[in-house]
């Protein structure tokens, strides 16, 4: 609450001095939810922060990063989700400033659909390979003995097809 | 059915070698710019010094260059005279603005006070204008033409060619 309070002490301040920043609903229109307090504020928007990248980082989310560029874009989601902004709306308007970059779940389109598929589809090739491989192995048939010295040696092979005897 | 796993071997290490090749030769910290095209996000922000509030849109029908920057930031320090030179040279034709933010009032009048300036320097308190132009860090220029239109982004300390440039790149689009 008190948090809430100084935003909007903040707010008023900046609007008394005429200072105008750019809002998301110039971008994404006007929120498609109902305003949210109190511990489902906190609550929602770490899970929204969570999804975004901190763009001064190195692969860390918005609501993990202590630099002051992703305290900056955690305020801003804490602010639109109190406005009633929707989780997709929100990933949407920083979107549309950073692209899918700023995304840490990369959407199911374009080149990103490989993301998605290529997984599944190495697993599955794995699997075959592998049943594949386990079933030839079954029905493989059984090597022969060696050949023997005797078969190898004419005069030895003469001698025994002269005494009748085998080996 | 050896062969087809050599050949599935030799493939996914081929798309791996490639998409590895080309994740190296990329600068992780870039952020290609969504705005190119699309009209610069509408801002109207406190100047240091004067107070005055500037407003964007005040600068329609003049080529602008808006310099993202901090005075914690090295590579401002280098850019800042260039900066300041070609505001002064270009005065009339092309409008140059600062936007500090994640930083205080008085340094940035500290640092102006001492390497001079030729253009408005505002600040972004919360740094919610850095965020609408997708500021991964700084210094990043943003050239618009006389529409309001982004036509160019430049991320680093910028040299004077590249900024005349993309200053002329901002004139003729």
């Amino acid at each position: 609450m008190k948090k809430l309070l100084l935003l909007l002490a903040f707010a008023t301040t900046l609007f008394a001095q005429g200072v105008k920043v750019p809002d998301a609903e110039q971008f994404v229109g006007p929120p498609k939810g109902q305003p949210v307090t109190g511990a489902l504020l906190d609550e929602q928007a770490n899970q929204t922060a969570g999804l975004l990248r901190c763009p001064v980082c190195q692969g860390m989310s918005v609501a993990d990063s202590p630099s002051e560029m992703a305290v900056n874009m955690k305020h801003q989601v804490r602010d639109l989700i109190a406005r009633g902004y929707t989780q997709e709306q929100i990933l949407r308007y920083f979107e549309r400033s950073y692209g899918q970059f700023v995304l840490l779940k990369p959407k199911f389109q374009g080149v990103n659909t490989l993301v998605w598929i290529l997984p599944i589809v190495a697993l599955a090739v794995g699997i075959f390979a592998i049943f594949s491989m386990m079933g030839k192995g079954g029905s493989q048939p059984v090597d022969e003995p060696p050949a023997s010295a005797a078969d190898e040696d004419p005069y030895l092979a003469e001698v025994r097809k002269l005494t009748g005897k085998q080996s | 059915m050896n062969r087809i796993v050599l050949i599935a071997g030799i493939l996914i290490t081929i798309a791996l070698v490639v998409v590895l090749a080309a994740g190296l030769g990329k600068d992780p910290q870039h952020i290609d710019s969504q705005l190119i095209g699309k009209e610069a996000p509408d801002f109207a922000l406190k100047a240091v010094g004067t107070g005055e509030t500037i407003d964007l849109t005040q600068f329609r029908g003049k080529p602008l260059v808006v310099n993202f920057w901090a005075t914690w930031c090295r590579p401002c320090y280098e850019e800042h005279p260039v900066l300041v030179a070609n505001a002064q040279m270009m005065q009339g034709q092309v409008q140059f603005l600062g936007v500090v933010f994640q930083d205080k009032e008085e340094k940035i009048q500290q640092f102006l006070n001492e390497r001079g300036t030729a253009y408005p320097t505002l600040v972004d308190m919360g740094g919610k204008t850095a965020i609408a132009y997708g500021v991964g860090g700084v210094p990043e220029t943003f050239f618009l033409n006389k529409n309001g239109k982004v036509v160019a982004k430049f991320e680093g300390p910028i040299d004077p060619d590249t900024l005349q440039q993309n200053v002329r790149k901002a004139m003729t689009q």
